[in-house]
Order: C-alpha cells, then sequence, then structure tokens
C-alpha cells in the first residue's frame, strides 16, 4: 500500500511536469541573448578592420601579387572607377565582408541553426548547429556554407560563443570597398568567434580569422556591434535608384534623366554593333 | 498507520516537488520563454506548388488598369519587359513574395515570424508581439506585416496565422505577366496561413488582396509543399550576378554573353550617347 501510494505519488508528479518537459522543447536559457537588432558601433564604416581607417591603411597581409592587384584598384577608383569591387551592381558582399553589417544585422538563435539577416543585398546566413559534417556537392555560394558549434559554457550550462566555420565561397568578393581582394580560387576559410561583451551585454564581438591563399598569414580582426532597442527594419533594395550600370565590363553611370554617361575621363561608350538603329 | 499512508504520498510529491522544482524556476532558466509545442510545426524547407503564377482566374481589374494590363501583355510579345519590374533585380515585393520563386522556410519566434525566400529581395517579417501599424516607417516593397496566432480549437495550440500587410511601396506586381497594383500603394493584404488538415507537409497561404486597381477583393490559395530532405539544400539566389538586363532610361537592353549591349526589340534605337566625347 505504501509502495502503491509512492508510485502514484511520483507519477502526479511527473504528470504535473510532463507540461514543462515539453515546453524545453528549446530551451532557449542555454543560450546567449543574441536577440535584437545589431548595428556597426557609431563612427565605424564599411572597413573591415574597425580598428584602422578604410584603405590602405587597413594593411591586409598580401601577397606582392594581390598587394598589386589591390593597388591597381585604388588607382583605378581614383580615375572614377569602381576598382576591385563588385558590390557596385549589387553583387552581394560575401564572407567575410557582409559582416561590416553596412545595415543592421538580426540573430536568430534556433536549435539547429542560427540565422543572420542582413538587409543589404539579401544576405541571409544559416549557420547550422546541428552536429552535421561539410556537404559532398554544394553550389559555392557568396555567403558560403557555416557550420557552428556552441562553445564555453559557464556555471549555469549557459553557453557563450558560437565558434563558426565557413568554406565553399564564390566571388568576386573583397573586404571592403577598397576593394582589397580575396584569391579568385575562393578556397578561403573564415573562423569566427561571436560572443556578448562581458561587461556589456549589448556589445556583441565577432572575432574572424581569414584564411585566403591572397593572404601571406591568417587576418583576425575584432567587429564589434551595439544592440539598438526598439528597432525599425529598413528597406535597402540596391537596385533600386542604383547609377552604376556595366556593359561589357566597363562601369558606366546613369545621369538622373535617364542617358547614359561615363564614368572615367574619355571613357569611350559601349560598342553598339547589334543595332541597325540610328541613336534617339 | 493510516496516518502514515497518507503522509507518504504527499512526502513523495513534496520530494519530487523539491526536487524538480529550483531547476524549472530558476531565474536563470526562462526555459518557458518560447514554447515551441503551442505553435504549428512549419520547419523545414517549403517548395511552392505549381508555377508561380497568381491565380488562373481573372483578375477583377477596373476598366483602366486592365487597358494598363493589356498594354504590358502587347510589350511582352514584341520582346519588352512590359511594366514587370523585377527584371532589374527589384523585389517583387508583396503579394508576390509569396508565389515563392526559390524555396520558403518559416522561422517562428515568440514575437516574430520570418518569411526567408532568398530570390531578389523577398524576406518577410510578421510582428506578433501585439504591436500596432507604426506612424511614421518609410513604405517597403514587402510592407509591413502584423500577425496574430489564433488557437481555432481552444486546444492550446496555434493552427493559424492570421496576418494583414500595410504600408507598401512600388512599383509591384502580381506576377511575371505583369498584372498590376494601383500605383498609390494603398494596397492591403490579408493573408491565413495554416497546415493542411490532412497532410502536415502541404502549408496553405489564403491570400486576399484589396487594391484600387481592383473593382473587389481578390483571392487567391497558395499551397507549398514541405520538401521530404531533413538537411534540405538552401541554394543562393542572387538575381543581380548573372544579370543580363540593362535598363537605361526607360528604356531595357540586354548584354550578351560576349559583353556588347544588344536590342531586345526588333529595330530598337540604342542608347542616346550625348555625354560620351569619346564616340
Amino acid at each position: 500500500m505504501l509502495y502503491r501510494n509512492a508510485i502514484g505519488a511520483a507519477s502526479l508528479a511527473l504528470v504535473l511536469c510532463v507540461p514543462f518537459a515539453s515546453a524545453r522543447a528549446f530551451d532557449d536559457s542555454k543560450y546567449p541573448d543574441f536577440n535584437g537588432q545589431w548595428r556597426r558601433p557609431p563612427g565605424i564604416a564599411n572597413q573591415f578592420d574597425i580598428s584602422k581607417p578604410q584603405g590602405p591603411a587597413q594593411q591586409v597581409p598580401l601577397t606582392p601579387e594581390y598587394q598589386k592587384i589591390f593597388e591597381a584598384g585604388l588607382a583605378d577608383q581614383k580615375a572614377g572607377g569602381q576598382g576591385n569591387d563588385p558590390t557596385y551592381i549589387c553583387i552581394p558582399d560575401g564572407m567575410p565582408r557582409v559582416m561590416n553589417v553596412i545595415f543592421p544585422m538580426e540573430i536568430i538563435v534556433t536549435p539547429n541553426t542560427t540565422y543572420m539577416l542582413i538587409e543589404y543585398l539579401t544576405q541571409q546566413r544559416r549557420i547550422y548547429t546541428d552536429g552535421r559534417d561539410w556537404p559532398k556537392d554544394f553550389e559555392p555560394s557568396f555567403t558560403g556554407y557555416s557550420i557552428g558549434k556552441w562553445t564555453e559554457p559557464d556555471a549555469t550550462g549557459r553557453f557563450q560563443t558560437l565558434e563558426i566555420e565557413t568554406r565553399l565561397l564564390k566571388g568576386p568578393r573583397t573586404y571592403d570597398p577598397s576593394g582589397a581582394p580575396l584569391h579568385p580560387d575562393n578556397q578561403s576559410v573564415v573562423t569566427e568567434r561571436i560572443y556578448l561583451d562581458k561587461a556589456n551585454p549589448n556589445l556583441l564581438h565577432d572575432d574572424i580569422t581569414t584564411v585566403d591563399h591572397a593572404l601571406t598569414r591568417p587576418w583576425t580582426v575584432n567587429k564589434r556591434y551595439v544592440r539598438v532597442p526598439n528597432p525599425i527594419w529598413v528597406e535597402s533594395s540596391c537596385p533600386e535608384g542604383n547609377p552604376h550600370v556595366r556593359i561589357d565590363g566597363q562601369n558606366y553611370m546613369m545621369s538622373a534623366d535617364g542617358h547614359l554617361m561615363p564614368a572615367k575621363k574619355g571613357q569611350t561608350p559601349p560598342d553598339l554593333r547589334y543595332f541597325n538603329q540610328p541613336q534617339k | 498507520m493510516a496516518n502514515r499512508t497518507n503522509r507518504t504520498p504527499i512526502g513523495a510529491i513534496a520530494l519530487l516537488a523539491a526536487l524538480l522544482l529550483p531547476a524549472l524556476l530558476r531565474p536563470d532558466v526562462p526555459a518557458l520563454a518560447f514554447d515551441q509545442s503551442k505553435y504549428p510545426d512549419l520547419k523545414g524547407q517549403w517548395l511552392r506548388v505549381g508555377s508561380p503564377r497568381w491565380d488562373d482566374d481573372h483578375a477583377p481589374l477596373t476598366p483602366e488598369y486592365q487597358a494598363i494590363y493589356q498594354a504590358n501583355l502587347k510589350d511582352m510579345a514584341t520582346g519588352g519587359q512590359g511594366i514587370d519590374p523585377t527584371y532589374t533585380c527589384l523585389s517583387p515585393g508583396m503579394p508576390r513574395i509569396m508565389n515563392v520563386y526559390d524555396p520558403m522556410e518559416v522561422v517562428v519566434t515568440p514575437k516574430t515570424t520570418h518569411i526567408l525566400i532568398q530570390h531578389i529581395h523577398d524576406g518577410r517579417r510578421i510582428f506578433t508581439d501585439g504591436r500596432d501599424w507604426p506612424k511614421d516607417e518609410d513604405p517597403t516593397f514587402a510592407g509591413y506585416s502584423i500577425g496574430k496566432w489564433i488557437d481555432n480549437k481552444s486546444d492550446g495550440h496555434f493552427d493559424l496565422l492570421e496576418v494583414e500587410t500595410r504600408n507598401l511601396k512600388g512599383p509591384r506586381v502580381y506576377d511575371s505577366t505583369g498584372l498590376p497594383f494601383h500605383e498609390d500603394n494603398e494596397t492591403v493584404i490579408k493573408e491565413r496561413i495554416y497546415l493542411d488538415k490532412a497532410d502536415k507537409n502541404v502549408l496553405h497561404d489564403d491570400i486576399t488582396v484589396t487594391d484600387h486597381a481592383l473593382t473587389r477583393p481578390f483571392t487567391a490559395n497558395k499551397k507549398y509543399s514541405r520538401a521530404p530532405e531533413a538537411q534540405p539544400v538552401w541554394l543562393e539566389a542572387q538575381c543581380a550576378d548573372g544579370n543580363h538586363h540593362v535598363q537605361i532610361g526607360k528604356e531595357n537592353y540586354y548584354v550578351s554573353e560576349t559583353g556588347y549591349l544588344m536590342p531586345v526589340k526588333k529595330d530598337q534605337a540604342p542608347p542616346d550617347l550625348r555625354f560620351f566625347k569619346n564616340k
């Protein structure tokens, strides 16, 4: 009798606890609070290493060959061109430049995937945290394929850091608008450590290390983002009102009244060999 | 003995409660913050059923917009793009986004349901946190969407997401045929999103559009099927990457594989090169 009562009581207690168990389907208390809108810190532009100004001052450890390519791109930009930066015609930043976070970023943590949504050029990152391996037949992409792992649990068992590795990238990609290039073999490997600042939970860190054949050594930068309370999500549509046009590898501009214009002094117009009508 | 019998179950309950409650009530363990079991299972990859057309029925356009639509079809028949703005990679906007050109993922969180579609610029946030319409936000192609989860069976589980979308901008059309919306962009879109009762791998979206280019509200039922793969492949779609269409002024041209500008219509005039000195 005693035994039966004890079992009954235990059963009752378990029944009472079942709703709690199902509610734990996603125990978000195990993960750091990455919710909300994240922006670049005030005063930071579009540079990759936020501790240095944009351009040559970034001191990207490029190989001599890619340093020359970088410098040629800068000279082209000085003459009115776009240099090595492919994004002027709305090609996405790709990894790791996407983490410059031109427009605000949202991070959504779910049990199997962490999403990073960045409005600029529809850059959606999926970071798979379900323990999967690298895919065998995956088409390369600008944002690449990212596998993550939650690490560094604190005393309460809550993870503090999301470690990510990104591969399977495609190009062209540069680190920022100055056009410091990544190697066209697209064999870049990008590793990240994302964590909240210990002193300020509204400050997010991303330590990014890039390994790339255009570099002489792995290049690590620390990026920071600040959390915005009550965010507004603004839509950014690159093609809307974009005055840049690329024809035959050349960049041209569109005037406000819709006429094609040279982007550089003395630039020749596009070849019109396929037209049999006189110009308008 | 009788007293002991009564005390023992109470003692057992107290003991179990003492063991379990601290874990459940710890302030650093807000395990009940998001009870996924209350929401329908919308996980996975959703693929559209059928072609990416809006609806098979004829749209109830006003005579003015029917004329615009017909002129657009005529332009398309001669090689133009009509009034479909997406050839230059403009977002299709709502409700065309829900044609689901590329696979869709639905991510449900306590305050927002995210619709992720790679295609051009088709991501949506549906706010379910009880907020009101914003007063001073810029209109967008995807619009501003407020949703409400409904528990039709009163069983503690939501089975329907009702969504209303306003604050849109244009130009927008329903699909690649160029079926137009009114240029005032005062479109209001109501959706009812729910899993099929008989097949949980079919998702419905009943979409009703109210727009000044219509003579009455226009409803379509969209269906999506869940991909069977446990780890579906999400391909990146970047419209601008390899897009051969170029808009110069109001004219559409084509850039050939070898990089030359080409007409898209017979006898189309080339662009005006008045700003070039080195012709």
